[in-house]
């Protein structure tokens, strides 16, 4: 696994890197600038790139930029944004047409080394990863006529992994249960929310997410095109 | 402004006219050489008490002008042309005498209004001539004789000779009467100036008396014979004509003083703080003279100018254009173009042109304050920034420091970790310690939030929005209908008034929804918020509205506020921006 590694701080890119090679992953490019994540991913074609979203030299969107300008023309390189900022507004931009190959995490998350590492790798496989305190939030909303009201507190839980990213495999993992069970909670998952059955895990993702944040569809705001 | 005569000197000239007229009606009536004394009596009365009273009110009125007593002088003169009615020789030569000179005081009158100067060389040559052939020619008859048997100047009788004077006499006069309703047609004709309606009736007075002289003149040298009706019903008509002058002139003033009222008028059309050109409607119309013309003073280019800013030199007085100036404490303001004519008005000159000042000094307080508000409003606006950037600075060092170096820590706990994995109890003391940095690092989180979104500078008020619609405690539509990133300082208060409302929202509303507008049509910005809760938002409970405002206001916006009772609450910003 190949990854590169955009982050102006030192400190946290070089734990990073290092965390990443303790974890068998060939880190191939260090940078702190978008101009030089975007020439490493064209060099060195890695499987995953590992973006600060607040890059120099103004600290605004460059990070994000780059993210949005790498899937859109390296769609084999996987994509995590790191951020400061718990918005679910820039994980659903990460996200606009598909959520695979793309993770958008909180910082914090990096000292929870394997939960991150496993992270990292599904994302450079195609797979997604959403922070949990993202997904909680839009899971917690408070709504009468909440179709989630009418989930299990199990399968809330099965929710709430699915759209944090995680296989089956990894959601069996994670509870403690048998990969059969977890399949039973998710087809009963989605006929609750009347959601048609998903392919691929980040599909799964995106229906999710899109499903969880219904209440807001229309947010469109017309920025200068991020490519 | 000259001082009028005192009163009882005013007194005394009316009183004096009023004997004069008494001892016109005594002669009249007394007289043995008069036909039809008392129509006599009644006409001269009738012009000499006009002439004199007349006369009285204007000097009283206007002793600027020499008119009153131009007119008085009139009525006396007239008094004595009357004198020819008596039967006693002195009075009658006397009277004789001055027979004609009326007319030619009358053409002196006529020509000198409204100041009671002749002003041109010509006119006042004429007006000569009138008198040496009225006074001097009249003497020069006398002493020919034709007057009868008591004219006592009678030297070498030679009738013939008198006669033909006499006739050449009228002719003359009656072609100055002429000439004098050519002069006076002439100014009534002021190419371009609409004139005044009193002006006009009172010049077309005069001329009608002139032409009446001049006719009346003819029919004497004619030949006519007083006592006969026609040459009796010209002359009455004459005189009529005559002595209407004086009171078409007294109805002029009574005009003017009614027409002070109109100031009145003036100044209440002049409250709600009109555009120059309203101003100068309003003007024109109080002064009635639809010619008048506003120019300001333009202390930067020593000039002044018209409406449309272009120069105005002030004209000269020959050209009929009068000007006066306003100014405050010394200093030009402005200056008014006018009729000539006016200056028979001074006191309404006088009060419009107070009229203007203060609405003038109005307009120049408003524009003071208009900049004032400015200033405040731009003051206001950096004050805002100023904290805005403040703010910004502490969450970027929050961020760059605090925050990446607990991440960074707490990498390190969890690295050290796996190396201690043998030592359970340092295994679970750093995991305590990891946990406590997580929460330390999401309350952070929150504070460098609460201190200034970075997420709105960075990534725009849509994905802003976003977050806060997540968080929020009902349920949100969101619609971001806006093209490109607006301006910061809208986006911040554009941010802070959702925020806000929400906030409220969840505290007090009891909503089950709410739903975040934000659009742009043409220059503004409009931010809606509402909810479907109980209403009765009293602007004060939500302290932090308050600042809002101030936010909207300082972008020269207006927030308002609806929430009637179990209707819900609408809250709306309509900030400028320009497009």
């Amino acid at each position: 696994m190949r990854a590169v590694i955009a982050e102006d701080s030192v400190l946290l890119r070089e734990g990073v890197a290092g965390l990443l090679r303790a974890a068998d992953f060939d880190v191939v490019g260090c940078c702190d600038t978008a101009d030089d994540l975007m020439l490493k991913v064209r060099s060195y074609a890695p499987d995953v790139a590992i973006v600060d979203i607040r890059l120099p030299p103004t600290h605004q969107d460059e990070g994000l930029r780059a993210a949005l300008e790498i899937r859109a023309k390296h769609p084999s390189v996987g994509v995590l944004v790191l951020s400061q900022y718990l918005e679910v507004g820039l994980a659903l931009k990460l996200f606009t047409h598909t959520a695979a190959g793309a993770g958008y995490l909180l910082k914090d998350r990096i000292s929870e080394v394997a939960e991150f590492t496993s992270a990292v790798r599904r994302i450079a496989e195609g797979g997604s990863a959403i922070d949990p305190i993202i997904v909680s939030t839009l899971v917690s909303r408070h709504r009468d006529d909440d179709p989630l009201a009418a989930l299990t507190p199990r399968e809330r839980e099965v929710l709430v992994l699915m759209a944090e990213g995680r296989s089956n495999q990894g959601i069996a993992d994670k509870l403690v249960i048998t990969l059969r069970g977890v399949e039973k909670y998710v087809s009963t998952i989605f006929n609750k929310l009347g959601l048609p059955s998903a392919g691929s895990d980040s599909r799964r993702v995106l229906a999710v997410l899109l499903y969880l944040r219904a209440d807001a569809p229309t947010a469109r705001e017309h920025q200068k095109p991020a490519l | 402004m000259t001082r009028p005569p005192s009163p009882p000197f005013l007194c005394a000239v009316a009183v004096a006219g009023l004997a004069a007229a008494g001892c016109t009606i005594l002669l009249a009536l007394t007289s043995d050489h008069i036909p039809e004394p008392g129509v006599h009596a009644a006409l001269q009365v009738w012009g000499l008490l006009g002439f004199v009273l007349a006369g009285v009110v204007a000097w009283w009125r206007r002793p600027d002008s020499r008119f009153g007593l131009l007119m008085i002088l009139a009525g006396g003169v007239w008094f004595l042309s009357c004198l020819s009615s008596a039967n006693l020789a002195v009075p009658l030569t006397l009277g004789l005498a001055f027979d004609l000179v009326p007319a030619v005081v009358f053409l002196h009158v006529f020509l000198a209004f409204p100041s009671g100067r002749l002003e041109h060389r010509s006119e006042r040559a004429l007006v000569m001539v009138g008198y040496f052939t009225a006074l001097g020619a009249q003497l020069a008859a006398m002493t020919l004789g034709g007057f009868g048997p008591d004219n006592l100047l009678e030297l070498s009788p030679e009738p013939g000779t008198s006669g033909l004077i006499q006739r050449a006499q009228l002719v003359v006069l009656s072609a100055l009467c002429v000439v004098g309703v050519g002069i006076l047609l002439v100014r009534r004709r002021d190419p371009g100036r609409p004139l005044r309606r009193s002006l006009g009736l009172l010049i077309d007075t005069f001329a009608v008396a002139l032409v009446m002289l001049a006719f009346l003149f003819l029919s004497a040298a004619s030949g006519m014979v007083s006592g006969q009706v026609p040459f009796e019903t010209i002359r009455r008509i004459t005189f009529f004509a005559v002595g209407l002058g004086p009171f078409v002139f007294l109805a002029g003033l009574l005009h003017a003083r009614l027409a002070r009222s109109a100031v009145g008028d003036l100044i209440l059309e002049l409250r709600p703080n009109p555009s120059p050109k309203g101003l100068r409607d309003a003007l024109a119309h109080a002064l009635r003279d639809p010619s008048l013309t506003l120019v300001y003073w333009l202390p930067e280019f020593g000039t002044y100018a018209g409406l449309d800013g272009r120069p105005v030199a002030l004209p000269s007085p020959e050209t009929g254009v009068a000007t006066t100036l306003i100014d405050r404490d010394g200093v030009p303001v402005a200056a008014l173009l006018h009729d000539g004519w006016l200056a028979e008005e001074p006191e309404l000159l006088a009060a419009v042109t107070a009229a203007a000042a203060i609405a003038l000094e109005n307009a120049r307080l408003d524009v003071e304050l208009r900049a004032r508000l400015q200033e405040l409003r731009g003051s206001r606006a950096r004050m805002v920034e100023v904290a805005d950037k403040e703010r910004q600075r502490l969450e970027r060092n929050l961020h760059d420091g605090a925050q990446q170096r607990l991440v960074a820590l707490s990498l390190e706990l969890s690295l050290l970790g796996s190396e201690l994995s043998s030592d359970k109890g340092a295994q679970e003391r750093l995991d305590r310690a990891q946990r406590q940095i997580a929460v330390s690092l999401s309350e952070l989180r929150e504070i460098a939030r609460g201190i200034h979104p970075a997420v709105l500078t960075a990534h725009g008020l849509g994905v802003a929005l976003e977050q806060l619609a997540a968080l929020a405690p009902v349920r949100v539509r969101l619609a971001v209908e806006t093209e490109g990133r607006l301006p910061e300082a809208l986006e911040v208060a554009a941010y802070y008034l959702v925020c806000e409302t929400l906030t409220n929202v969840g505290k007090y509303a009891q909503a089950s929804s709410a739903t975040v507008d934000v659009s742009r049509s043409n220059s503004r910005v409009l931010i809606e918020v509402t909810d479907d809760g109980i209403g009765g938002a009293d602007t004060e409970r939500g302290g932090g509205l308050r600042g809002i405002a101030d936010r909207v206001e300082a972008l020269d916006g207006r927030l308002r506020i609806w929430s009637p009772l179990g209707g819900g609450t609408r809250i709306r910003a309509e900030i400028p921006c320009a497009p």
